[in-house]
């Protein structure tokens, strides 16, 4: 399980000022954030929130479960790590600019321990009504049965209340982040929504280069999915990027374009969409 | 839009092989500016002279040549130095003895990002086509996946060096390779370090190319990064690197302000579908400062556009903070180019007051303010 609304958060940065101001945010939106983390400032109070020197103490003394991270990049790392070593269920890294090297380290980690990373540069989660474990707008959709999994974060919001305003019901948003090694994978993201009872129809919103979208519809193939699954690819008319070395080509292929993922996607049953806004409507036919 | 990554040219990558003992031919650097005959009188011809340039398929475009005299060589490096590829440049030349081939290999240590660990990757099929392996032929390509929490093993790099089909002296040899890509991988933080052709001669192994890619998230803690980082981009990009933003030049003439990778990309491909092209794509980053999103601003009208596109989904991002900064580029740029606005996200409804009070108009809808471009732009 990744998050349910009774999750128990735990703020790594809560001093900060980005920590701080989403904390407020998340707190309004019923997010039940029970303890704040950074070294050094442990049994001060931040927005009633108590804070502590360590992830551990805030383990022991509320049992937290889930954690989100607003470190500046040189020490999410070790925030991380910590969050792990905690045995906190979920990570969820809003951080930009983590070093890769750092974040292949973490996911090895994460791996064995058994426990869930999301990020880094994600929006983080959103169950509508229930719980706001991130940066993104609390107002997109209210609760319902379509997941939004999603590679960008602007443009998923954009859609996300897209499909809020067309009256379609988010049984989950999530943002994966924007990195080039992530926690979960588009792929790993997908499973989780094909497999929750709660979610009828998966919105993918993609993006140029990498191949998670190739990745995923080769998963709809092997898996024989028959939930629905509606999308958009950006980058349609972005020029052709530069590449270097061969190693990109040898690892995966070919692959990276927007018409590459376009033409995957639909070829195991994916609708995919012209423009972000015709998403809703295509959703639709589906409920 | 690749943001993460910074690509060595062939003779920096080679510096840094050459740093980690890794077996290279006799070589010269003339960087431009540099006294060609001055420097190439310490050189034996015949020598094989290659452009320092970051575009690819260089033996293809004539930008690597054989010269058979230390004549032929000046007037061969004189001629590149005036080359350009695109908007790129020939930034040095890398004059090499040439290599005595018996055989050409491939390998690399690379990222793989969706498997999310690195990968060491090597074929006794080396040389300019293996791509065209890899597609055709991908049992001729050796792949060994790398822990990084347990590193490069001696027993993994001997089965991939036998796989190969080294023996006696030079399996030795390939394994302290592999090993030392390693070592450059982790300790430089590279997502790429590829030697093709990695060739044999009578004498041993000789790394013949080589091409690096760094990771420019770990800048704050590779000093490589950071001086690299300065020679590659253009001045444009450094003011964006700077102040930290993604920008890139583009060919249209409306001027792109948005925040997202994935929201501007749409946004421009939404515009190219109503026939209007974008003169940039920028991404003014999350959770952009004033004095961020007023540089940005700065920098498009520096680019003279027809009018200017803000575009903006707060979440982490402001929407106050947006307005005040255009509120402050408009007092100091009252000539500025028509500029159309969207604000919607956090704190929008305080954004849009600001803006109201200073009698400027912004739309919440997308859709709406492409509407109102196209009139704009006729």
């Amino acid at each position: 399980m990744y998050i349910t609304e009774d999750s128990k958060v735990v703020v790594q940065g809560i001093t900060g000022n980005q920590g701080k101001f989403h904390t407020q945010l998340m707190l309004e939106y019923g997010t039940n954030v029970i303890a704040g983390v950074t070294p050094k400032k442990g049994g001060q109070e931040v927005l009633g929130v108590p804070v502590f020197n360590t992830v551990q103490e805030a383990v022991n003394e509320y049992g937290v479960d889930t954690s989100i991270i607003f470190v500046p990049a040189r020490f999410t790392y070790g925030a991380v790590l910590e969050s792990l070593e905690a045995g906190v269920n979920m990570t969820c890294i809003i951080t930009e600019g983590v070093p890769v090297i750092d974040m292949v380290r973490l996911v090895e980690t994460a791996k064995t321990k058994k426990l869930h990373l999301i990020g880094p540069n994600t929006p983080g989660m959103l169950i509508p009504d229930k719980i706001k474990l991130g940066i993104m707008p609390g107002d997109m959709a209210h609760f319902g049965d379509v997941a939004v999994i999603a590679k960008s974060g602007t443009l998923s919001y954009e859609i996300t209340k897209a499909l809020g305003n067309a009256d379609v019901g988010v049984s989950a948003y999530i943002g994966i982040g924007g990195d080039p090694v992530r926690g979960k994978t588009l792929t790993e993201a997908f499973d989780y929504y094909v497999k929750d009872q709660g979610t009828k129809v998966i919105v993918l919103i993609g993006e140029i280069g990498g191949d998670d979208e190739e990745k995923v519809a080769q998963y709809i193939k092997n898996q024989k999915v028959s939930k629905p699954v509606v999308a958009y690819i950006a980058g349609k008319s972005a020029p052709e990027g530069k590449r270097m070395g061969h190693a990109g080509a040898i690892i995966s292929g070919n692959v990276g374009t927007a018409q590459g993922k376009i033409d995957a996607l639909e070829s195991v049953g994916g609708k995919v969409t012209e423009t972000p806004w015709d998403i809703p409507e295509a959703v639709k036919t589906y409920l | 839009m690749e943001v993460y990554t910074i690509r060595l040219l062939e003779y920096e990558s080679k510096e840094i092989f050459s740093d980690y003992n890794i077996p290279l031919a006799d070589r010269l650097v003339i960087v431009k500016g540099e006294d060609i005959e001055e420097k190439i009188n310490q050189f034996n011809f015949p020598a094989i002279i290659k452009s320092q340039i970051a575009v690819g398929s260089r033996k293809k475009r004539g930008l690597i040549k054989i010269a058979q005299t230390r004549d032929e060589a000046l007037s061969m490096c004189t001629e590149f130095f005036s080359r350009k590829v695109g908007e790129y440049g020939v930034e040095a030349i890398l004059i090499e003895g040439l290599a005595d081939i018996k055989h050409e290999y491939y390998c690399s240590i690379a990222l793989d990002s969706s498997g999310r660990r690195f990968v060491l990757i090597a074929s006794a099929e080396g040389g300019i086509d293996i791509e065209e392996v890899a597609a055709t032929r991908p049992e001729a390509i050796i792949k060994q996946n790398i822990s990084l929490t347990e590193g490069l093993s001696e027993i993994a790099a001997k089965g991939v060096a036998e796989k190969l089909g080294f023996s006696g002296e030079n399996l030795d040899l390939a394994i302290d390779l592999f090993m030392k890509l390693w070592c450059i991988t982790t300790e430089k933080e590279a997502q790429l370090v590829e030697i093709n052709p990695l060739v044999l001669t009578p004498s041993g192994l000789v790394a013949v190319d080589g091409k690096m890619t760094l990771d420019d998230n770990a800048a704050f803690r590779q000093e490589l990064i950071v001086k690299l980082r300065k020679r590659k981009l253009t001045e444009l990009e450094k003011t964006a690197q700077r102040v930290g933003f993604s920008f890139v030049e583009l060919d249209g003439e409306i001027g792109i302000l948005a925040n997202g990778a994935g929201l501007t990309m749409a946004l421009l491909d939404v515009l190219a579908q109503h026939g209007l092209a974008g003169m940039n794509f920028l991404d003014v980053g999350g959770g952009a400062s004033k004095e961020r999103v007023y540089e940005a601003l700065k920098l498009i009208y520096t680019m003279n556009p027809k009018a200017v596109l803000i575009n903006i989904y707060g979440g982490i991002t402001r929407c106050d903070i947006v307005a005040e900064a255009i509120l402050q580029t408009m007092k100091e740029f009252p000539n500025a180019p028509p500029m159309v606005i969207r604000l919607t996200g956090t704190r929008e409804a305080e954004g849009v007051a600001i803006l109201k009070n200073a009698g400027i108009d912004a739309y919440q809808d997308m859709m709406d303010a492409v509407g109102k471009l196209k009139e704009v732009m006729g």
